[in-house]
C-alpha cells in the first residue's frame, strides 16, 4: 500500500523538475532565498555592529562624568539600544517598525524611536525581503504551480479513472500527490536550513545557544507543517475541481485573499474595535492619576504635606533642613516611586489594548494558517510585538532603578542644608557612578515564548488536522469523472 | 454593425460569473478601503482638536504650579504643533501612520525631543493600512489580470479560434475589441469609486483630483499592458496566468522588497544615534564646565540677546541653564545635517528606481499628492524646528530679565497647525508610467501581429 504512494510521489517528483517552467520558478525562489538569506545576515550584523557600537559609547560616557550632584546624573539618564535577536536575520518581523533606542531619566518616560520605517519613504510599504517573507508568501504560490493540475489534470486527461481502477485508492493518490509536492518544496527548503544553521552558528560565533537551537528546530518544524497544509490544500483543491484552470483560479485568489488582504484587514478591523488612545491623551490620563495620588510638582500637595508632618514628628525636629537625610531626595524617591508605579500601569494597559488588537489576526489564524505561522515565526525569532512590549517593560525597570539608585545616593551622601545662591554647587565623587552597571536587554526563554504563543501554536495544528481528515474523507465526496458538459 | 458587435461582446463579458466575483469584490474592497481610510484620518483630527484644548488647559495648570518661576515654567510647558492630514490623506493613508502628526516640544533643547514617537501598535504598521490607493495599487492589476489572461488562449483552447480565423480578415480586431471592453468596464469602475471617493472624503474636484486621476487611469492601462504583452506569446491559459501572476508578485512585492533593502544597506542612517548622543553631551557636559563655555558661543549664536545681563556670580540661573540647552543642539546640528543628507539621498534613489517601476511610481505618487510621504513629514520637522525658534526668542528676553510671568503673552499661545508650503508636481511619475505603458504595448502589437 504504501509502495503505491511512494511510487505515486515519486513520479510527481520527477514531473516537477522535468517541466522548464517549473524549474525555472524552483531556480528563481531558491536564487531570493539566497539573496534574503545573505541580506538577512549583512541587515543583521551592521545594525547589531552600530546598535553594539553606541552602547558601549554611552556606557564609556557615563563612567567619565566627572563628581556631581547624583540628581544631575538622573537626568543625565541613560540610553539603552534594543538589540538584535541572532534569530531574527531570519524573520524580520516588527524589527523595521520597533524603535531602536530609548532614552531613560528621571521623572519622565519616553518612546522608543529610531525606527527604520521612520527613515523610509513608501517603498516599505511594499514589505521587506527576508527568509521568512520568501518561505511564507513566495513557496505556497510555487506549491500552487506545482499542484494545482495534480489530481484535474489526470481527470481531464482521463488516466485519473484508470488510475483508480488500478488498484490505487483516492487516499493513496491524494497522500502520493501530497508527498511528492512536499517533498519537491523541501529540496529546496533542506539545503537552506543548512545554510541558516550555518549562519546562525557562525553570528553566535560557534558558540551554540541550547536556547536559540531550540527556536530554530521549533522554526524548522513549523514552517515543515505549513509546507505540508499549503500542499495538501493545493491537491484537494485540484480533486475538487474539474479544470485546472479553475483550480488555478481558485488557489491564486486564496493566495491574494488570504496573503494580501486578509492580515489588512483583520488588523484594520483590531484598530476599529479596539481604538487605541493617542500620545496626549495617554499622558494627560497619567498626569491626571499623579496628581490624584500626590503631585510632588505642587506645593500645597495633600500627599507630601502629611509625609512631611510625619517626618518631622519621627525625628522630632521642626524643619525639615534638620532631618539626618537629605529631604529633598527623600522626596524625590517617593515621586519616583508614585509617578513610574502609574506610568506602569498605564503602560501596561496600552499594551493589554494593543494586543486585543493583534488578537484579532491571532484569532484569524484558524482561518488563515499563514497568519498563524507568521505570529509563531515572528516570535520564534524574537521580532515579535510581545518582545518589543519586553524590551520596553526592562528598560522602564532598569530607568526606575537608575532614578532610585541616585536618589539613594542623595539621601545618603548629600548634605541636607542646600548651598547659597553663588557657593558651588553639592558633588559627589564619580568612582559612585559605577555601581550602576550597564543596561543589558535579556530575551525571553523559549517556554515562555511557546507558552504566549499557545493560540498561533493551535490553530496551526488544527490546520493539520483538518488537512489529513479531509485526506482521508475525500473520496466519499470527490467525483472522479468529469461532468459531461 | 459595429456598435452591436461591441453589444455582443459586453454581453459575453458580463455572462462569465468571473467578471462579476472580480466587480464585486473590487467594489467592495474599494468601500472598505475608503471607510478604513477615513476613519484613521479622522481620528488623528479628533485627536489634533482635543491637543488644542488640552495645550490651553496643561498651560493654566503650569501657570498656576509654577507662575512664580518663570525659567520653571518653561521648562514644563509644552507648545503643540499638529500636521493637520490634508483632504487627501484619507485617500493614501501614506507614512501617517509611522511619523507623528502631532509633536509637543517644551523650550529646551529641540533634537532630544523632535523624533519622539506617536504611540503605535508596531505589528499594526507592519500589515499596513486599508486604503482606497491599496486597492488601487495592489488589487486592480490582479483583477485586470483575471479579466484579460485568456483572451486569446480561451478561443484556443475552446476550439473557436480556427472558426472566427476563418470568417474575419482581421482577427487582431477581434483581440482589440475584447481588450477594449474589458478596458472601459475597469475604467469605470476606476472612475465610479473615484466619484464615491469625492464624495465620501469631500474631495473637490480640482487640478489634484484630475492629476490623481489621470495617474490612475494609466497605472491601470500599463497593467492592461503588461497583460497584452504576456497574451501576444500566444501560449496556453494557465501558462498565461502563471507569468501574469509571477509579473504581479515581481512588480507589487518581490522587487521593491528588495529594493528598498537595498536602499537600507546602501544608506543607513546611524547618525540618527549619533545626533542623540551629540545633543545630549553637548548639554549635559555644561554643567562641569565654566559658564564661559557655554556664554561665548551662545551670544555669538544670538549676539541680539548679549544685552540682557549675565548672572555671572550665581551658581544657577536659568540664563545659564537656556544656554546650556542651546549648546545641546548646536553640538547636533552636524550630525543633523548628515541625517537630512543621507534622507536626501535615500529619496534621490527611491525616485531614480520608480522611474522603471510603475507599481513603485503609484505608491510615491499618490503619496506625494496626499501630503502623506517622507518629505512632507520632514517638512513639518522643519516647520516645527522654525516654531520652536520663535518661541525661544520671544521668550527668552523674559526669561534672561526673571520678568514676571504674567507679562508676557503666553495665555495667547494655541496649538499651532502646520500648512504645507510647496505644491507637488509628479508629471515625471506620469511620464514614466507613460513610456513605459507605450513601450509593452508595442511590443505587444508587434508580437501578436506575427503570431496571428
Amino acid at each position: 500500500m504504501s509502495n503505491i504512494i511512494t511510487t505515486i510521489a515519486k513520479q510527481t517528483f520527477k514531473a516537477a523538475f522535468s517541466t522548464k517552467a517549473t524549474m525555472a520558478l524552483i531556480i528563481l525562489l531558491g536564487l531570493s532565498l539566497c539573496m534574503a538569506t545573505y541580506v538577512g545576515w549583512q541587515n543583521y550584523k551592521s545594525q547589531q555592529n552600530q546598535r553594539l557600537h553606541y552602547k558601549e559609547l554611552v556606557r564609556a560616557q557615563w563612567l567619565a562624568k566627572p563628581d556631581k550632584h547624583p540628581h544631575r546624573m538622573a537626568h543625565y539618564g541613560y540610553l539603552a539600544f534594543r538589540e538584535k535577536h541572532e534569530l531574527s536575520f531570519f524573520d524580520f518581523g516588527i524589527e523595521s517598525f520597533a524603535g531602536v533606542s530609548i532614552f531613560l531619566e528621571a521623572h519622565k518616560q519616553n518612546t522608543v524611536n529610531f525606527s527604520e520605517a521612520s527613515f523610509a519613504n513608501g517603498m516599505l510599504r511594499f514589505g521587506e525581503i527576508s527568509v521568512a517573507m520568501v518561505l511564507q508568501l513566495l513557496v505556497p504560490l510555487l506549491i500552487f504551480f506545482l499542484g494545482y493540475n495534480s489530481i484535474s489534470a489526470e481527470r481531464e486527461s482521463g488516466t485519473l479513472k484508470i488510475l483508480l481502477c488500478q488498484n490505487v485508492s483516492w487516499k493513496q493518490l491524494l497522500w502520493g500527490k501530497t508527498i511528492g509536492i512536499i517533498s519537491v518544496c523541501l529540496s529546496i527548503f533542506l539545503p537552506l536550513i543548512l545554510l541558516t544553521i550555518l549562519l546562525w552558528a557562525s553570528l553566535s560565533n560557534w558558540q551554540i545557544n541550547p536556547d536559540s537551537g531550540l527556536r530554530l528546530l521549533l522554526l524548522i518544524l513549523c514552517y515543515s507543517v505549513y509546507f505540508f497544509i499549503v500542499s495538501a490544500i493545493t491537491v484537494l483543491v485540484s480533486a475538487y475541481h474539474q479544470s485546472s484552470r479553475a483550480a488555478l483560479t481558485t488557489l491564486l485568489a486564496c493566495w491574494i485573499f488570504f496573503m494580501v488582504i486578509m492580515p489588512r484587514v483583520t488588523q484594520a478591523i483590531g484598530d476599529k474595535i479596539h481604538p487605541s488612545p493617542s500620545k496626549i491623551e495617554f499622558a494627560n490620563a497619567i498626569s491626571a492619576d499623579i496628581s490624584k495620588q500626590g503631585d510632588s510638582h505642587n506645593p500645597d500637595d495633600t500627599h507630601y504635606a502629611s509625609i512631611k508632618d510625619s517626618l518631622l514628628k519621627a525625628y522630632h525636629v521642626d524643619d525639615v533642613k534638620k532631618l539626618p537625610f537629605n529631604y529633598g531626595g527623600y522626596i524625590m524617591a517617593e515621586g519616583e516611586k508614585i509617578s513610574s508605579k502609574i506610568y506602569s500601569n498605564h503602560q501596561r494597559l496600552l499594551n493589554a489594548n494593543f494586543e486585543e488588537q493583534n488578537r484579532i489576526t491571532m484569532l484569524s489564524g484558524f482561518l488563515n494558517p499563514y497568519l498563524s505561522l507568521k505570529n509563531i515565526s515572528m516570535a520564534l525569532t524574537a521580532s515579535d510585538f510581545k518582545t518589543f512590549v519586553d524590551f520596553q517593560n526592562q528598560a522602564e525597570a532598569y530607568r526606575y532603578q537608575l532614578a532610585q539608585k541616585m536618589n539613594k545616593l542623595q539621601i545618603d551622601k548629600m548634605s541636607n542644608i542646600s548651598p547659597g545662591k553663588t557657593d558651588k554647587p553639592l558633588a559627589i565623587s564619580r568612582s559612585n557612578w559605577a555601581q550602576q552597571p550597564d543596561f543589558n536587554y535579556k530575551f525571553t526563554r523559549l517556554g515562555t515564548v511557546l507558552k504566549s504563543e499557545m493560540l498561533a501554536l493551535t490553530s496551526l495544528l488544527c490546520w493539520l488536522m483538518a488537512v489529513v481528515v479531509m485526506i482521508q474523507c475525500t473520496a466519499r465526496w470527490v467525483k472522479t469523472i468529469p461532468n459531461q458538459n | 454593425m459595429n456598435k452591436s458587435i461591441y453589444t455582443l461582446e459586453f454581453k459575453l463579458f458580463f455572462r462569465n460569473t468571473s467578471t462579476w466575483i472580480g466587480i464585486i469584490m473590487l467594489s467592495f474592497m474599494g468601500f472598505a478601503g475608503l471607510y478604513f481610510g477615513k476613519t484613521f484620518i479622522k481620528k488623528q483630527e479628533q485627536v489634533i482638536e482635543k491637543a488644542a484644548s488640552l495645550q490651553k488647559q496643561q498651560t493654566a495648570q503650569n501657570i498656576s504650579y509654577f507662575g512664580k518661576d518663570i525659567g520653571l515654567f518653561f521648562y514644563h510647558n509644552k507648545f503643540s504643533v499638529a500636521n493637520p492630514p490634508g483632504t487627501w490623506a484619507a485617500f493614501a493613508n501614506g507614512q501617517r501612520d509611522v511619523n507623528p502628526y502631532l509633536i509637543s516640544v517644551t523650550m529646551l533643547g529641540l533634537e532630544g525631543q523632535l523624533y519622539d514617537t506617536d504611540l503605535s501598535n508596531p505589528l499594526s504598521l507592519l500589515l499596513g493600512k486599508m486604503d482606497l490607493s491599496f486597492v488601487f495599487i495592489f488589487l486592480f492589476p490582479l483583477v485586470i489580470i483575471a479579466f484579460s489572461y485568456n483572451l486569446l488562449s480561451e478561443q484556443k483552447e475552446s476550439g473557436i479560434w480556427p472558426l472566427l480565423n476563418a470568417q474575419i480578415d482581421n482577427t487582431f480586431l477581434i483581440i482589440w475589441r475584447k481588450f477594449l471592453v474589458r478596458l472601459i468596464v475597469i475604467f469605470l469602475l476606476a472612475i465610479v469609486l473615484m466619484l464615491v471617493a469625492a464624495v465620501y472624503l469631500k474631495l473637490p474636484f480640482d487640478a489634484t483630483f484630475a492629476v490623481v486621476l489621470a495617474l490612475i487611469l494609466l497605472y491601470l492601462t500599463f497593467w492592461f499592458a503588461v497583460s497584452f504583452v504576456v497574451i501576444s506569446i500566444n501560449k496556453s491559459s494557465n501558462f498565461n496566468a502563471s507569468v501574469l501572476i509571477a509579473v504581479w508578485v515581481l512588480l507589487c512585492i518581490v522587487v521593491p522588497a528588495s529594493l528598498n533593502l537595498l536602499l537600507t544597506k546602501k544608506y543607513p542612517v546611524p547618525e540618527a544615534l549619533q545626533n542623540v548622543i551629540n545633543q545630549r553631551e553637548g548639554y549635559h557636559e555644561k554643567w562641569d564646565m565654566d559658564k564661559s563655555v557655554t556664554m561665548i558661543p551662545f551670544f555669538k549664536h544670538y549676539p541680539e540677546l548679549k544685552k540682557y545681563p549675565f548672572p555671572d556670580a550665581k551658581t544657577f540661573s536659568w540664563y545659564w541653564y537656556y544656554g546650556m540647552q542651546q549648546m545641546g543642539d548646536d553640538a547636533a546640528v552636524a550630525s543633523r545635517l548628515l541625517i537630512e543628507k543621507k534622507l536626501a539621498s535615500r529619496q534621490y534613489f527611491t525616485e531614480v528606481v520608480a522611474l522603471f517601476f510603475p507599481s513603485i511610481q503609484m505608491q510615491l505618487g499618490v503619496n506625494v499628492l496626499a501630503g502623506t510621504d517622507l518629505d512632507s513629514h520632514l517638512d513639518f520637522q522643519q516647520a516645527i524646528r522654525k516654531y520652536h525658534e520663535s518661541v525661544r526668542l520671544h521668550f527668552y528676553p523674559a526669561i534672561f530679565t526673571s520678568a514676571e510671568l504674567k507679562n508676557t503673552d503666553i495665555e495667547t499661545y494655541k496649538l499651532e497647525k502646520h500648512t504645507p508650503q510647496n505644491v507637488p508636481a509628479i508629471w515625471i511619475n506620469l511620464l514614466s508610467i507613460t513610456t513605459l505603458t507605450v513601450i509593452l504595448a508595442g511590443l505587444g502589437y508587434f508580437s501578436l501581429k506575427r503570431r496571428i
